[in-house]
């Protein structure tokens, strides 16, 4: 197959920036419509071949993520703080290679619910946040959830989950072989009156669309998969969008500035090419899907003599309402051996208190899992309580690793003005763009649900019959992988960013498409509702194009 | 991606803190490294980064952190290798900071316990003493992630020899693993849906 290459002075009809969870999709649903497509990402493009086994790499040394050595950011709790360089790991992290953060991601593909999209109106204000409804509802998104499923690729059992909310088809293959923690959380959570049930993953359980089925590795979180099951952007979307003839995908290509013109409109985009060469593709529009992060980041550094305070900004809520989704781990010993470095991270969850009640006194609600987070390493790193950090009880820990599980909860985070990106005054990246900092510090409701939830997850442990258990208390994030809410949509021009079809109240041909459009967090798993929404995106962006409403 | 990898990553960010940024290339570098030394069994003996007497410190330290019972420890898996390696490689930028704090650590023990000359001479109950007295320390909390690190990352870096950590927390290293995994999912039988009145 040979792939459509465009040189930068011709006029595409898209720039799509960001090959990720959102980007991917945009990419095929906008080449498939018929349009000439460019897609810029950062990174380098890596194959299977390219993945690794290696968990000193890919989590302690920032293997294909983006590194606080060139690409740098700062932090800071509170605005009133003082903003430090990050080390080691960068406060917003993500994947910088061709199909982004869906390489390395765990897989979990949770929808959104009916009450997710009215809750503000269902609870009322929470005051001192930027709680609110979404301008589109669960109804309104399902096709598009149903076109992740199917087109994607989910793992799952329709009708499971007693609150399983309406879909339009059942998933296309069944899920993935239940490991013996799901087994055990099965059992305590059945014994408690709960509902668990088998969880949905965007990982092939059987061969689907010329991909091959899970092979059980284990190595799914933080990883690229070696065998392509994992449904990344990488072996689906992507190829697909080639396959038209229509679409570029251009790695080591890192956007810094979008350009518009004299009437406000946008020209295109400034990019470094591999050998950190200033470029600029042309192009019609321009579909911003670089991510919670980097989206913001971009439309602040595009700053110009028109729009002095960055593109689609009118709102001032570029970079703000940062979300990051909250939750804790239990951990448990059983009698026999669990063996949970095999296979996917996660075989069951339970979606009992999904809603926030407020009799517990307390904004939020969540998911939780049974699973193993990455091993060996990550075992004693954050799976363990501080007594059991070294000496012989971590000697005792790490021999019962083999009969050991985690329960993790998943849950909200409240949309807080202060808690935002926005440009460093005087740190820059290794290109000297500008670097982004983050401002972060949970709403106290974030950490009670956190507990609360954690509590439940601890009592299945204890209902299954483990052995020995340890609870571990929430804390404060100071980074994360899930980077929601900063262009929120929404009608009103002064309280969003974007409106409901993903375009930008301000540059009529100014798309922004990913984690940043979402207006509450969910309850964790935000890639499955990405990229729905950049399904539906991409069907309303390809239409207006054709009816020349661009 | 989940709060499982977050939560480590917020608790272990004091530790990790001390990781100075690395790409790509230093880290190749030090499996070149590391892959160099697998080949030459016996040029172990040399250090590159820490002086014999830092060395027997960092190992004795190490050895408390994982102990040896009747399965190996940090010692069977070459730990100090594995941080003196690292030191002169993809570890290099806390190369100054962390000889600096040994040095500091060493010259409290010194003054704690005059007559045994430095910790490793210690008897390991007392070294457990002076170890939980440091045990909230930048210092204590970098040389842990360090020994687990080299226990427990791919032998290719150095530490981890013939598998030893791997073997402890019943670890394979595998492309390929068929179910069922463990002794819970064995005799499974199958998901039992709900009755329609669960809900609720």
């Amino acid at each position: 197959m040979s792939v459509k290459q465009f040189r930068p002075q011709d006029s595409v009809d898209f720039v799509v920036v960001g090959s990720g969870a959102a980007g991917g999709v945009m990419a095929r649903e906008l080449s498939q419509a018929g349009f000439e497509v460019v897609v810029m990402e950062q990174g380098p493009r890596l194959g299977p071949g390219d993945f690794e086994h290696d968990e000193l790499k890919y989590w302690y040394l920032n293997g294909i993520m983006n590194k606080p050595g060139e690409s740098p950011q700062t932090f800071r709790k509170l605005p009133t703080d003082e903003a430090r360089r990050v080390q080691g790991l960068n406060a917003l992290w993500y994947a910088r290679i061709v199909g982004g953060s869906s390489n390395h991601f765990t897989a979990n593909f949770w929808r959104l619910r009916p009450v997710d999209f009215k809750e503000r109106s269902l609870l009322g204000d929470i005051p001192g946040t930027g709680f609110a409804d979404w301008p589109i509802s669960y109804d309104e998104l399902e096709p598009y959830y149903t076109k992740v499923d199917w087109e994607i690729g989910v793992s799952g059992l329709a009708g499971a989950c007693p609150t399983d909310p309406p879909r339009s088809k059942p998933y296309p293959m069944p899920p993935l072989p239940v490991k013996s923690s799901g087994v055990l959380f099965e059992r305590g959570a059945r014994k408690l009156g709960l509902h668990p049930y088998p969880a949905p993953m965007a990982i092939a359980s059987v061969p689907y669309r010329g991909r091959p089925a899970c092979q059980h590795c284990g190595f799914c979180i933080g990883y690229g998969c070696e065998w392509r099951a994992k449904s990344s952007t990488l072996y689906t979307m992507i190829p697909e969008a080639e396959a038209t003839g229509r679409c570029e995908v251009r790695a080591e290509s890192y956007v810094f500035r979008v350009e518009t013109d004299a009437r406000g409109r946008a020209t295109g985009v400034a990019y470094f090419d591999g050998e950190r060469r200033e470029q600029f593709q042309k192009a019609r529009a321009v579909v911003v899907c670089a991510n919670g992060g980097e989206t913001p980041r971009l439309l602040l550094n595009s700053a110009n003599a028109k729009f002095p305070d960055g593109l689609a900004n009118s709102s001032g809520l570029v970079g703000k309402y940062l979300m990051f989704n909250q939750g804790a781990i239990s951990g448990g010993v059983f009698e026999h051996v669990l063996n949970e470095h095999k296979s996917v991270q996660v075989t069951r969850i339970l979606h009992d208190f999904y809603d926030s009640d407020p009799k517990r006194g307390f904004y939020g609600g969540g998911g939780i899992d049974a699973r193993i987070n990455p091993v060996p390493l990550g075992f004693p790193l954050f799976g363990l309580p501080p007594e059991m950090a070294w000496g012989a009880p971590l000697k005792r820990a790490l021999r019962e690793m083999p009969r050991t599980m985690f329960v993790n909860s998943h849950t909200t985070s409240l949309a807080l003005e202060r808690n935002s990106v926005s440009i460093d005054p005087e740190l820059k990246d290794a290109w000297s763009v500008p670097a982004m900092r983050v401002t972060y510090k949970d709403h106290a409701d974030d950490l009670a649900i956190a507990n609360w939830l954690n509590d439940r997850g601890h009592a299945i442990l204890e209902a299954a019959g483990a052995t020995r258990t340890w609870k571990m208390a929430a804390v404060e994030w100071v980074n994360s992988p899930h980077l929601l809410g900063t262009c929120r949509m929404g009608d009103d021009p002064t309280k969003s960013v974007v409106d409901r079809y993903h375009r930008s109240h301000d540059i009529p041909n100014l798309f922004v498409c990913d984690g940043s459009s979402m207006v509450t967090s969910g309850r964790g798993q935000p890639t499955m509702t990405i990229q729905a929404l950049a399904f539906r995106a991409g069907e309303h962006i390809a239409r207006f194009a054709k009816r020349g409403e661009i | 991606m989940d709060a499982g990898r977050r939560s480590f990553v917020a608790s272990a960010t004091g530790a990790l803190a001390a990781l100075a940024a690395l790409d790509w290339t230093e880290v190749a570098r030090a499996a070149e490294h590391a892959h160099a030394a697998a080949a030459a069994p016996g040029a172990s003996a040399e250090f590159t980064a820490l002086t014999a007497a830092q060395a027997a410190c960092v190992a004795a330290i190490a050895a408390r952190i994982v102990p040896t019972d009747d399965a190996p420890g940090a010692t069977e898996a070459g730990v100090v290798y594995f941080i003196d390696r690292g030191l002169a490689s993809f570890l290099s930028a806390n190369r100054e900071d962390f000889q600096k704090s040994l040095a500091e650590f060493e010259a409290r023990v010194a003054a704690a316990h005059p007559d045994a000359g430095d910790f490793a001479a210690l008897p390991a109950a007392t070294q457990d003493e002076v170890l939980k007295g440091v045990e909230t320390t930048a210092f204590f909390g970098t040389l842990r992630l360090w020994t687990l690190f080299g226990l427990l990352a791919s032998p290719a870096y150095g530490g981890n020899r013939d598998g030893v950590g791997w073997k402890l927390t019943g670890f394979e290293e595998a492309h390929r693993f068929e179910p069922p995994f463990g002794y819970y999912d064995r005799d499974y039988p199958g998901f039992v849906p709900y009755p329609p009145e669960a809900a609720t």
